[in-house]
């Protein structure tokens, strides 16, 4: 025992070592479990001054109103989704368009993480988008569901808290008008260049005015 | 060493009620036609039908009594499923027909705690795989199978406890044969430790020393050795349905009893499985079945549980079903996996696993994918749908914008629209503004689909930043190809 205490290896033969062993083979103390965290930061300043808790919530419904793609929904997700971690899925439940393999390698989400799921039929996608947030695998949920009624919605909402997973949620912006279990509506419109958004619900006081994101 | 035996009473109608979760009214006739019952379930007991009773004056008695002959292949099979499972407990597994299993427990008390531990486990595994059975703990074999056949006489040595067992249980395994028993019978003897008293040298003249042989055997004073019982390679087992069903939950409910067998053949054998089929068994149809398909190798069964649970929401049976069968032929070596002090990588990695199997037996191979980029100039050829089936989990897989050089190449350079359209989508070029200079894209003349291309950044009426690009072949038309969302 002494001897091979004397001998024992420096740190990185250590590593080494380690790493070869068989994957599962050994615990080693370092690798605690993060505790979840409330909120995971939006990567926008601006934003994370005005999001309840400084981020996007960890466990909760998020709706995100646009009338057409490509005022920035994606770009406002990017650093949420790069900074995902590597043993969770980024499920994408049936999106409107293909989400392009090169531009979100390019912006730093590896695609390895990214699922996507295109279920034959409106029932199978609610179905799916509970699934994944319900099932705690998920760093995030983004969902572009046919009309969910209240009763879906309130399932997500549900399924989200359970998984502690956000779940985003996109709609049509004429969908502001109906009222929504989500713990968080935000109106997304493009302003010159820049993003606009709008907070139509939070768990807090009414935000008046908009908020200009430069996304591009 | 120390011998637990599992005995299942009333095996031929337990091969029978072992799916259910009510048992009805059955009752099981012995093989030969005209025969007298051999058992009944507890419901046609309380309607006043007994063992040994004649099946018409049964059907008479309760005329909605269901009535089979009995199966010895399927009592066998049950039997050799009990074995293969108690590989989980000890490698020493000895079967005593018709009806008992043998488990030499000495060696392995240290892993499992106790006897007592052993026992409970042992009870509520049956539990689990739908059987009902009584247990024996003893020194040997014999003594064993007693003492779960009669109970054993509390607080007392094992060997007194012997001697006070009925002269009834020399039937097992064929001990002693019916002559012997008569004549012990005759002599006005009740118990064995009676029996023990007799005289040798009288026994042996009468032909009766195999009284004498098997006490000896079941109180360790002469050998008693027993075959070893060796599980099958693959594992296919069924189980019978009494009354023919479609209901998904009753079948769900009998599949858990094969699963869970499966459980303990798997663990008895170090082994995982990725993949297993579930048969149903119509009476005069080709039989349905069901592929059950995990993401990696797994020991487990409560994934399987939860993919079988989908499968069977969406299966159309033709049918009713009539017995199940389960089959997995290919056991792969386990991974071993450490246990964990904190929630840890392993765990998510499982549970991301999980998620794609359920989304896929529900949904099908074909609507869950990855994504992975292509070393192409063509935008439309720059991305490929990935296999979700040889995908494990997220981190396993290292195709990423490193892996192609095309990508790093043109990082910066050119920007890519995050929104892709499937096909590109002919515009008008007046209700665009074009935002950057053009974007040349002219490649593919090696294959079948050639582009000439100039690509612009433009904002459309509803200011969304677009991907537009103008053919450059005759007559020149625009099309929008990708938002930059």
């Amino acid at each position: 025992m002494a001897a091979s205490l004397r001998h024992a290896p420096s740190a990185a033969p250590l590593a080494a070592l380690l790493d070869a062993l068989p994957a599962g083979s050994v615990w080693q103390a370092s690798r605690i479990a993060d505790h979840a965290d409330t909120c995971h930061p939006s990567g926008f300043a601006a934003l994370d001054r005005e999001l309840p808790g400084g981020g996007w919530p960890a466990g909760a419904l998020i709706e995100l109103l646009l009338d057409q793609p490509g005022v920035g929904e994606l770009s406002l997700l990017l650093p949420l989704l790069g900074g995902a971690p590597a043993e969770r899925w980024i499920t994408l439940v049936s999106p409107p368009l293909l989400p392009y393999a090169p531009a979100l390698a390019d912006a730093g989400v590896a695609l390895s993480r990214l699922l996507l799921v295109r279920p034959p039929q409106a029932r199978d996608a609610v179905w799916a988008a509970r699934q994944a947030a319900a099932s705690g695998s998920c760093a995030a949920v983004l969902a572009w569901l046919h009309m969910p009624d209240n009763t879906a919605l309130r399932r997500l909402q549900l399924a989200a808290e359970a998984g502690a997973t956000p779940l985003f949620l996109f709609r049509p912006l004429a969908a502001a008008r109906q009222s929504s279990p989500a713990a968080l509506r935000l109106c997304l419109t493009p302003a010159a260049g820049q993003l606009r958004v709008d907070i139509l619900k939070r768990r807090g006081p009414p935000l008046a005015r908009p908020l200009l994101l430069p996304i591009r | 060493m120390l011998w637990l035996a599992i005995l299942l009473p009333d095996l031929p109608l337990q091969v029978f009620t072992r799916g259910l979760r009510d048992v009805p009214a059955i009752a099981i006739t012995a093989d030969k036609p005209g025969a007298p019952l051999i058992a009944a379930s507890a419901s046609a007991q309380a309607a006043g039908i007994r063992p040994g009773q004649h099946a018409t004056s049964a059907s008479a008695l309760l005329p909605e009594l269901r009535l089979h002959a009995r199966m010895p292949r399927r009592e066998a099979e049950a039997l050799n499923e009990i074995a293969s499972w108690a590989g989980r407990f000890t490698p020493r597994v000895s079967l005593s027909s018709p009806d008992a299993v043998l488990l030499e427990i000495a060696s392995c008390l240290r892993l499992f705690g106790s006897a007592h531990d052993i026992t409970t486990q042992v009870a509520s595994g049956l539990a689990a795989l739908g059987f009902h059975a009584r247990i024996g703990l003893a020194p040997t074999p014999l003594a064993a199978r007693w003492f779960a056949r009669c109970g054993h006489p509390a607080g007392e040595d094992w060997l007194q406890a012997i001697d006070q067992l009925p002269l009834s249980v020399l039937e097992d395994e064929a001990a002693c044969d019916a002559d012997t028993r008569a004549l012990l019978a005759g002599l006005g003897l009740h118990s064995l430790g009676e029996a023990r008293d007799l005289p040798a040298a009288g026994l042996a003249r009468r032909g009766a020393q195999a009284v004498r042989h098997c006490l000896a055997r079941a109180r360790g004073e002469m050998p008693d050795p027993r075959p070893w019982f060796e599980a099958a390679d693959t594992f296919s087992h069924g189980l019978e349905l009494p009354a023919p069903t479609h209901h998904s939950e009753a079948l769900l409910f009998a599949a858990r009893r094969l699963l869970a067998s499966l459980e303990g053949w798997l663990q008895a054998r170090h082994a995982a499985i990725d993949h297993c089929q579930l048969i149903l068994e119509h009476a005069h149809r080709p039989h349905s079945r069901l592929e059950l398909v995990l993401g990696q190798p797994c020991r487990d069964t409560a994934g399987l549980l939860a993919i079988l649970r989908e499968q069977l929401a969406r299966l159309v049976l033709e049918a009713d079903v009539g017995a199940l069968r389960l089959i997995a032929d290919r056991p792969l070596a386990a991974i071993a996996r450490t246990g964990v002090l904190f929630d840890d990588v392993g765990t998510l990695r499982e549970q991301a696993v999980l998620l794609l199997d359920r989304l896929r037996a529900r949904l099908g191979q074909s609507s869950v994918h990855l994504l992975a980029s292509q070393p192409d100039h063509r935008p439309e050829s720059a991305w490929r749908q990935g296999d979700a089936s040889c995908a494990g989990s997220p981190a396993q897989h290292t195709c990423s914008a490193h892996a192609n050089p095309l990508a790093r190449e043109h990082k910066g350079l050119h920007v890519r629209p995050l929104w892709l359209l499937p096909e590109p989508k002919p515009i008008e070029r007046a209700d665009y503004v074009l935002l950057s200079e053009a974007e040349r894209i002219e490649c593919g003349w090696w294959d079948d689909h050639p582009v000439h291309r100039d690509y612009y950044l433009a904002n459309n009426t509803g200011q969304a930043l677009c991907w537009i690009f103008q053919a450059l072949d005759p007559p020149g038309r625009w099309f929008l190809h990708g938002y930059f969302a």
